[in-house]
């Protein structure tokens, strides 16, 4: 085909766009209907009465209501959760003294006949086993409850009600509504909240949607948060009330991500990203009565246990760093105690303490691990070990953990802020990664890794501050 | 339900494996594309073909990516391309470019156009635009359970008359229908069934006028193009992707 | 280890510094600083060295000598120094150099454009309609944005660009405003209505034209949500006002910001719609007949709102309302579809009575 040709097609082809108009594409589109319409009249067949979707109308017009759209959805959410942390209770333990009581001394014993040298005996099942007994134990079960769950939500139709409802938000911070469809899969890994935001056809909200998703707690943080609120909030409480305080403190982190994604997508649409109006067009689907079976089986196959090898495979590499670390000794001190006094300071001042600070360095590439870390490096620092440093430890109860980091100088303000930092630190190193394919910029890269670290250190920072004008 | 089963024991389902490999369809028989509106269930419909565990959820947009998967049926081995739901192929956000880019110049050996049974006016929008491209395409009505239970039935013989394409009734997540399908796409693979494709009609006078214009400089230029009417459709409205696409010749030997 | 020691003390000496006030006091003065960095954004233009400016400043003089020699013929250095914000002798001395280039000459006490210059501004008005032609079609941004974002492109795009920009819009004839673009060649059609403003009682018209300058007057035009395109029927007019009925609003404006509203009479295929109205004001248990798609709503938003079967000829009813009244669910064809108030503003329909079994 020779250009000219081309050329020549296409100078005729806008030399007869010019006579049929600009409304070409609207006659297009009415053409195509018209067909369909006809088309659909001749083979549409209506048995009976035609069903005027009044039960789905009446579900619709109470679940989004002026009255009761938002009070629903902060019950349900409510209830996933606390049923989330009241079930995951049990398992988990049993889990983790499966792997860490049971087959953790098994393996020892083991390494130690067949004659493994001391440091690789430490390196790979105090380093790496540990971090993955801890992970499956304590990410396992919530995970398998909370994605069942959020799941036959999806497939009943609530999520585009959801956005509906929020939309409002959205809106008046300079958003798509959409978002809160990606910030919803982002409670369940941020970066497939990040892929998701190609729903939204506008480049600049897009961009917010994919800045903003690391305000909703993925499910490397939840058990950081049900955890810290469980041992900090709800031992303020009798015991009969403990697990629904801690189940409201943790609402309230995942509904100040909430905020926080508002607040941030209006600072942006403000300034760095300013100028385009946003729209909302969204086909608000039938509800659909979900699939019971085929719900529990692809969450728990498919969703929970991909999940969880990615969280292992982070874990392994982390937990043979934190090994290293506790032993190279520097001046009669080990790497991770240096480091850790080192930032001490630093921490103090936000509420927090050198020990969080680097579990969160360590713990870049997946925040499964941010807890076992922190026990860890506790551990190493408190010299509380008896056996090789480096341990992730795991205390079988909540009560022991507390022991431990209160013996490790924490406070409730220690705890709150922790909860705080988990929800506004930098994202995971698969969704910075994942951030930089969508966005293909290092420049907003960049700017969505560390915005939320800046944003962490500011609120835990005013928090200190203002818990201490009152102690 | 018999080839089917008779294909599960034939480990229809083993070769199934999720790879993106980009265009690179070397090793199968045929290519398969999965096109429809946004929540149809096109990732249910993949899901029941290949065994794969494509994700799927009762809103619109949920597959983003194209995945893609295989079967095998009578000794041929089938590639499946699952796509996200589109609105139209006149163009718009990330995900549906995407869909509509494979469509038209990932040039799919048979098309399943998946559609709502008991929303067809509006899904027609889509199919009428499918069908002015591919002349090899089955139209799958899925959702029928829920159509039914909305008092809504469609006289498949009829549609398919209509649309000149063969036109299976589904209920994907109940898995009927699947084995019709599989069938009917494979017989539309081998060249069985011929189809011939509905063209569209409802312009007007005027619009029809300049576009048959156009569409003869388009033949005369490529002559044998199946799809020179939707071309010149398009560049009346100025789609920069196909004037692009037109001048880098990927039109040339489709 | 004296480094670490020292750093110590450092960060247990700071939450003294911080003491309460402080902090509160930082973040005022962080406030401040920003406003006062934005509102005087256009004072940096100028601090830039000369050179990087000169351009821009060309290509802006040239453009006011356009217009302002196509009109009448004075030019007034301190109304230049104003308009574009720019010192007086910064425009003496690009004046000197454009004499150099050619672009300009002074004969007794005017400044006139000569043919290469009279090109080259309509070279730069050319990318300025184009851009803003480009970001309505393409892009989201709010027309009271659309001439800023013009203005500052028009000066950037090289010639290759611009023509490549040209293609890619389907080489369109008018600007968003109604505006001709003027072609390579420097020709510009010109096609010219009556303003709104002294348009007998009763009239019919279209608006053809919508003036974006001065932008007080503009942000009052497009307040109304007026458009390009637009019917108008004039109900009263005398010397400081006059009222008009479009899409189903009557509208009050005064003839000072009416005058910037360009219209021609109907022609004979047009008919005046009376009973349109915008799908926005269809309340719960309304149904309603689409008539159309506002041409005001361009670009990607338009095709959308085509594909989801927002066609001209639909039924429809709304839903609900939800929470907020806005977005709102309407259902047309089986199919239930929630849109903004804003996106509905734009589609323009006939309220019927029907039974709502016939939209399912
Ligand atoms: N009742 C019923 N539900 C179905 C059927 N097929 C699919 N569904 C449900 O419809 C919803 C949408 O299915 P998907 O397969 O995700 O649809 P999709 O076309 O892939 O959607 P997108 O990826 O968003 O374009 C899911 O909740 C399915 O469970 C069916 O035949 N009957
Ligand atoms: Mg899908």
């Amino acid at each position: 085909m020779e250009n000219k040709d081309i050329q020549d097609l296409l100078d005729l082809a806008s030399e007869l766009r010019w006579e049929v108009g600009e409304n070409f594409h609207d006659t297009l589109v009415e053409g195509i209907y018209a067909d369909a319409a006809h088309i659909a009249q001749k083979t549409e067949i209506k048995i009976g009465e035609p069903n005027p979707y009044n039960f789905e109308r009446k579900l619709d017009q109470v679940l989004t209501s002026k009255k009761y759209g938002f009070p629903i959805m902060i019950l349900i959410l409510s209830i996933i959760l606390w049923l989330t942390i009241q079930g995951a209770n049990y398992p988990s333990g049993l889990l983790a003294s499966f792997f860490l009581e049971f087959l953790h001394p098994i393996l020892k014993t083991g390494a130690s006949q067949v004659g493994l040298p001391w440091w690789l005996d430490g390196f790979l099942i105090d380093g790496v086993y540990l971090a993955l007994g801890w992970v499956i134990s304590v990410m396992l079960p919530p995970m398998a409850i909370f994605f069942p769950m959020f799941t036959l939500l999806e497939d009943f139709g609530y999520l585009p009600r959801v956005a509906f409802n929020l939309d409002s938000l959205f809106k008046k911070s300079g958003a798509h509504g959409k978002q809160a469809l990606t910030m919803s899969m982002g409670w369940g890994c941020n970066a497939a909240g990040v892929v998701a935001t190609r729903i939204i056809d506008s480049p600049r909200e897009r961009l917010i949607a994919i800045i903003t998703n690391n305000f909703s707690l993925c499910n490397g943080r939840w058990p950081t948060q049900i955890l810290i609120a469980t041992i900090f909030i709800g031992a303020l409480v009798p015991d009969s009330f403990s697990t629904i305080l801690a189940s409201i403190a943790v609402i309230n982190i995942a509904l100040l991500g909430i905020g926080f994604t508002f607040l941030s997508s209006w600072m942006l649409s403000k300034t760095l990203l300013k100028g385009e109006v946003s729209t909302f067009a969204l086909e608000l689907p039938p509800y659909r009565p979900p699939n019971l079976w085929t719900t529990l089986y692809t969450s728990l196959i498919d969703r929970t246990l991909i999940v969880l090898w990615r969280a292992m495979v982070f874990a392994a590499p982390a937990g043979a760093i934190i090994w290293l670390i506790s032993n190279i000794y520097v001046d009669n001190l080990s790497l991770a105690n240096i480091t850790i006094d080192w930032m001490d300071g630093f921490g103090l001042f936000f509420g927090l303490n050198g020990v969080i600070l680097l579990a969160y360095v360590v713990a870049i590439p997946a925040n499964e691990i941010v807890i076992p870390t922190i026990l860890m490096l506790t551990v190493a620092h408190l010299n509380l070990m008896g056996a090789g440093d480096g341990v992730m430890f795991e205390l079988e109860s909540t009560t022991e953990t507390a022991a431990l980091l209160h013996a490790g100088g924490w406070t409730l303000l220690t705890g709150i802020n922790l909860m705080l930092f988990s929800l506004l630190h930098n994202p995971c190193s698969t969704t910075i990664y994942t951030i930089y394919q969508e966005t293909k910029s290092w420049k907003w890269t960049a700017f969505a890794s560390i915005m939320p670290v800046i944003l962490g250190f500011l609120v835990t920072f005013l928090v200190t501050q203002i818990w201490q004008l009152f102690h | 339900m018999t080839e089917l089963e008779s294909c599960d024991s034939c480990a229809l389902n083993n070769s199934a494996q999720l790879l993106k490999l980009g265009i690179n369809v070397e090793n199968a028989d045929y290519v398969i594309a999965l096109a429809g509106n946004p929540n149809t269930g096109k990732s249910t419909v993949f899901n029941a073909l290949t065994g794969l565990k494509q994700h799927t959820g009762n809103w619109p947009g949920k597959t983003v990516t194209r995945a893609e998967g295989g079967y095998r049926f009578k000794d041929h081995k089938m590639k499946l391309i699952d796509l996200p739901g589109t609105y139209s192929l006149l163009s718009t956000s990330q995900d549906e470019e995407i869909a509509r880019n494979f469509i038209l110049f990932g040039k799919p050996d048979v098309t399943i156009i998946i559609v709502d049974a008991a929303r067809i006016e509006r899904n027609l929008n889509l199919v009428l635009q499918i069908l002015e491209i591919t002349d090899r395409a089955v139209l799958c009505l899925n959702l029928m359970d829920e159509a039914l239970r909305h008092h809504i039935d469609i006289d498949e013989r009829t549609l398919g008359k209509e649309l000149g394409i063969p036109v299976v009734k589904c209920s994907a997540i109940k898995k009927q229908g699947i084995s019709e399908l599989i069938s009917t796409v494979h017989q539309v693979a081998m060249r069985q069934i011929i189809c011939k494709p509905y063209r569209i009609k409802g312009l007007s006078k005027p619009a029809q006028k300049m576009v048959d214009k156009l569409d003869k400089k388009i033949r005369k230029n490529y002559p044998g193009l199946p799809n020179s009417r939707w071309i010149a459709m398009r560049l009346l409205d100025a789609d920069a992707d196909i004037i692009k696409a037109l001048k880098n010749g990927d039109f040339i030997n489709h | 280890m004296t480094l670490h020691l020292n750093l110590e003390k450092l960060f247990a000496s700071l939450p003294t510094l911080f003491n309460k006030g402080y902090v509160f006091l930082f973040f005022t003065a962080l406030l401040i600083v920003f406003f006062i960095l934005k509102k005087y954004q256009y004072l940096l233009r100028s601090l830039l060295p000369f050179k990087y400016i000169e351009k821009s400043i060309t290509e802006d003089l040239l453009k006011q000598l356009y217009h302002i020699t196509s009109g009448q013929k004075i030019t007034d250095f301190r109304m230049l120094s104003r308009a574009l914000k720019i010192p007086e002798r910064k425009i003496l001395k690009v004046f000197e150099s454009m004499t150099q280039n050619g672009l300009i000459y002074i004969s007794d006490g005017h400044i006139t454009l000569t043919k290469t210059g009279k090109n080259y501004a309509l070279s730069i008005i050319r990318i300025h309609r184009l851009w803003e032609k480009y970001l309505s079609e393409k892009t989201g941004f709010d027309k009271s944005l659309w001439h800023d974002l013009a203005e500052a492109k028009e000066h950037q795009l090289s010639k290759e660009e611009t023509e490549a920009l040209y293609e890619e819009l389907g080489r369109p004839r008018f600007d968003p405003h109604g505006d001709p673009i003027p072609t390579a060649l420097g020709e510009m059609i010109s096609e010219m209505g009556t303003s709104i403003v002294g348009i007998p009682k009763g009239t019919v018209a279209k608006i053809i034209h919508i003036e974006d300058e001065p932008k007080s007057i503009y942000r009052k035009i497009i307040k109304e949500k007026l458009h390009v395109g637009a019917h108008v029927k004039i109900l009263t007019s005398d010397d400081h006002h006059i009222i008009f009925e479009s899409e189903g609003h009557s509208i009050q404006l005064s003839t000072i910001v009416a005058s910037n509203i360009q219209v021609v009479l109907l022609n004979s295929q047009e008919a005046y719609e009376e009973g349109k109205v915008r799908l926005s004001s269809l309340i719960e248990g309304e149904h309603a007949t689409i008539l159309g798609i506002s041409s005001e709503c361009r670009g990607a938003n338009r095709r959308r709102l085509l594909d989801l079967g927002f066609i001209k000829g639909t039924l429809l009813t709304i839903e609900y309302m939800g929470p907020n009244q806005n977005p709102r669910a309407y259902r047309l064809r089986n199919t239930l579809i929630a849109l903004r108030n804003d996106q509905a503003d734009f589609i323009l329909i006939e309220k019927t009575q029907y039974d709502r079994t016939r939209i399912l």
